[in-house]
């Protein structure tokens, strides 16, 4: 696979090659994109007619590139006569500024060439390409190329703009130029992309927060002032401190405004997911609360704002049920995927509250909690109405919408990723594990909403009753006991659907597990069939559909491990949960210190290095929000009351970690751990 | 306008109770073309269970704007109302959220039926 290079600012972003070209590509999204549609599909530069190759790429931000280029092949490096440095930023809009290095003595003459086009295919038709339904123009100007796309009232733009005068045709741009002994040229190229409204204005002007395209600067301080209001992080560990930064810097990065809404949100993860996503959203939302807390309530509002309101087949919507996903797209506008939202699973709602009582615990905002009790209320009413779909007291999912809607529902959404142990798929409805265990804490955590904000201490009594009951009737019906775990789903029948898989450390997270199998599961999550040495895989190694680079059985998850050491840390397996900390902080030293969205499931002492998922989103925002997390889990960080306990467990070998500035009800405060082994030196705190 | 339209307005009073039962208050204003030269304006004054509708313009906190016909296709459960959006066939401006309370007084769309009730004649647990 071709190295690809990626910049993005909130949801719009570039993915090209390593030289900075973009060629038309059917299956992987490169170009030019913002609010899900392609406004560069080609981006192609030529000197003299020839292609260009890169010595080196400055990818050191994520709002920005240099590449450093030569033309010919790489034999012909040494007596390079000319060179290209491409420089280019993206902040809403994307520009690029070429210059051509004279390194001869004497005056040359260049042709420098940028082919240019828009397919403007929204994001759904990258892998499955067909005819677009509107029209497309192209309009030449002077020093400037207009690429256009209507269907209806549906409008998007790209204008191409250049500094340095081009002879511009529809298919790009073409300079002659001369350029003197050890002398350069250069030209800048803007590229704005614009989303037409009902009055022929960008939609983006009349959103309240919309600052138009901002130079890097611009960028690089929004960035820097975030990081400056999350917690200082002084250790010894160079992954921890690596991990860390970089963490804060991509989920900066992954903010966008949402081109309906006007508030802030948090893209999933490039390329494919830059779009708000109930669940990813979420998970990523409990991971930085105790650090980047204001970065929370614009999603909760707006999960809350499109909650679902009527029964929508090809939606998969029902009233109280939290979205899954939404686009902005010609697909989602024309309804040919459903995504306007998609309320396709059946974890978001009682994440949601799960969410929702978090956020509370950590800053002591109870306006937000007051104010969408009518919305909480009706996520708990989901819980026991549209989504105990076969009136079992379970959580089930079954699709209403065959052709585009999804089969599984749960964070393991690919086809084949929930089975019974000897591989076969189940039929539909199905419950899954970790479905239940949400279900019960949202319960919990509603109960104390209910009692604590909402003056009802009598709807508190029932959700805790009815979690009480959940828990039981669970530890019935899921626990294997020949087996020693819980199944990872039961089947429309109520049969168990018998897998070893990562889901069951989710379980710990939600407290569903009774006191007396924590341990046998803490064993399987770190036993050799689940654990790799970087981390536990989403399904057994000896299970009938594992496959160690398959999407949902076999690969390791970041995110997947940081809630999983969540719930060792919450049942007192500290030692266990250091250990799932440990290897993922030592795979994050392989990117970079950006961990992808997964890695594959092979053994450690095979590989010795945590292979990459081949199309793996990165950054990836729950993967982003894991070392945080993992942070948490070490320091042992729990508020509780107007307080903050403190109770730290650092795994051996890690020495020195120190947390400043804890922001939350209690003001800031500062946790400090350090890990104890026979080689760290004691030292006074 | 359309009949439907003006059935669903006279019915919001009494159904405000159970859809605005967030402590939000606003006003929005909703004006549909009828052709390039005529526009109907609506005035919706929303605040915790109770709205009061009328036929006058402004001042509003946001405001909506799309055809009678496709105002018409949404009162009747026949179309969705952010996919509208995405697709400019509505836009809006103003304060979002009070469009986003707006549109949860449109109904299902013909013919849906209760998920649950599929979902057990499937497997034969219902008569």
């Amino acid at each position: 696979m071709k190295q690809l290079v990626s910049i993005l600012d909130g949801n719009t972003f570039l993915v090209s090659d390593n030289r900075g070209d973009v060629e038309p590509s059917l299956d992987f999204p490169t170009g030019l994109f913002s609010f899900d549609t392609r406004h560069l599909s080609t981006w192609l530069l030529t000197l003299d007619g020839e292609r260009l190759h890169a010595l080196s790429v400055d990818t050191a931000e994520s709002f920005q590139t240099r590449f450093f280029l030569v033309p010919g092949e790489p034999t012909h490096y040494l007596d390079a006569k000319v060179s290209v440095i491409r420089s280019r930023a993206i902040g809403g809009s994307f520009a690029e500024e070429l210059t051509v290095l004279n390194h001869s003595g004497k005056e040359m003459e260049f042709v420098v060439r940028l082919d240019m086009a828009a397919d403007f295919a929204d994001l759904f038709e990258i892998k499955h390409v067909r005819r677009k339904m509107g029209h497309t123009t192209a309009t030449v100007g002077e020093k400037e190329l207009r690429l256009a796309y209507r269907r209806e009232g549906f409008h998007r733009e790209t204008v191409v703009t250049t500094s340095a005068p081009a002879h511009v045709e529809v298919s790009g741009m073409t300079y002659r130029v001369r350029v003197g002994p050890r002398g350069e040229w250069t030209t800048r190229l803007h590229v704005s992309t614009i989303v037409y409204g009902a009055r022929g204005v960008d939609i983006r002007a009349n959103l309240p927060l919309y600052r138009g395209s901002r130079d890097p600067d611009a960028i690089r301080k929004e960035q820097d002032d975030l990081i400056a209001q999350a917690p200082k992080l002084g250790c010894d560990c160079q992954p921890l401190a690596g991990a860390y930064r970089q963490s804060l810097t991509d989920l900066a990065a992954l903010r966008y405004e949402s081109i309906t809404l006007g508030v802030r949100l948090m893209a999933a993860g490039l390329p494919w997911f830059m779009t708000l996503f109930g669940r990813d959203s979420i998970i990523t939302s409990l991971q930085v609360v105790p650090f980047l807390p204001e970065l929370v309530p614009p999603t909760i509002m707006m999960l809350a704002g499109l909650q679902g309101h009527r029964i929508d087949d090809f939606r998969d919507e029902e009233p109280g049920k939290i979205l899954h996903e939404l686009r902005y797209g010609e697909t989602a506008g024309f309804e040919e995927q459903p995504h306007s939202p998609y309320y396709g699973s059946a974890d978001s709602t009682p994440l949601f509250l799960i969410l929702l009582d978090e956020y509370e615990r950590w800053t002591g905002d109870d306006k937000l909690v007051r104010g969408l009790e009518a919305q909480a209320r009706d996520a708990l009413a989901w819980i026991d109405t549209y989504g105990d779909l076969l009136g079992t007291g379970y959580l089930w999912y079954q699709t209403r919408n065959p052709d585009t809607g999804l089969a599984n529902q749960c964070w393991k959404d690919s086809w084949d990723a929930i089975s019974y142990r000897d591989g076969r798929l189940p039929g539909f409805p199905r419950a899954t594990c970790e479905l239940q265990g949400y279900a019960y804490d949202a319960k919990i955590r509603g109960a104390r909403m209910a009692r604590e904000f909402w003056g009802d201490p009598a709807y508190a009594d029932r959700l805790e009753r009815e979690a009480a009951e959940l828990k039981m009737r669970f530890n019935r019906d899921f626990w294997i006991p020949e087996r020693g775990y819980y199944a990872l789903a039961l089947d429309a029948d109520g049969r168990q659907v018998d897998a070893l898989t990562s889901n069951i450390g989710h379980l710990l997270w939600s407290g569903i597990v009774d006191e007396s199998r924590a341990g046998r599961i803490a064993e399987h999550l770190l036993g050799p069939r689940l654990y790799s040495g970087w981390g536990v895989r989403t399904l057994a190694d000896d299970q009938g559909r594992y496959n160690p680079v398959g999407y949902h059985v076999g690969t390791v998850w970041p995110f997947d491990n940081s809630i999983i050491a969540w719930g060792l840390w919450r049942y007192g397996f500290r030692q266990e949960a250091g250990q799932i900390c440990g290897a993922m902080l030592e795979a994050s030293r392989f990117f970079g210190g950006r961990l992808p969205e997964a890695f594959a499931g092979y053994e450690r002492s095979v590989t010795d290095y945590p292979v990459e998922y081949p199309t793996a989103c990165s950054p990836q925002a729950w993967s982003a929000g894991t070392p945080l997390l993992l942070l948490r889990v070490m320091l042992g960080l729990e508020p509780q009351g107007e307080h903050l306990i403190i109770d730290p467990a650092v795994p051996e070998g890690m020495g020195r970690v120190e947390l400043l500035d804890i922001p939350g009800r209690w003001g800031h405060v500062d946790a400090l751990g350090r890990s104890r082994t026979p080689h760290d030196h004691p030292r006074g705190r | 306008m359309t009949e439907a339209t003006e059935r669903f307005f006279a019915s919001l009073p009494a159904r405000a109770p159970a859809v605005l039962r967030s402590p939000v208050s606003g006003t929005l204003q909703i004006d549909l073309s009828r052709d390039s030269s005529r526009t109907v304006h609506w005035l919706v004054r929303l605040r915790p269970g109770a709205i009061e509708v009328s036929r006058n313009r402004g001042p509003a906190d946001a405001i909506w704007y799309t055809s009678e016909e496709m105002f018409d296709r949404l009162v009747t459960g026949r179309a969705q109302a952010i996919s509208s959006v995405l697709r400019n066939e509505s836009s809006f401006s103003g304060d979002v959220v009070l469009f986003l309370l707006f549109r949860k007084f449109f109904p299902d769309p013909p013919g849906t039926h209760d998920p649950r009730e599929a979902a057990r004649t499937q497997l034969g647990r219902l008569p």
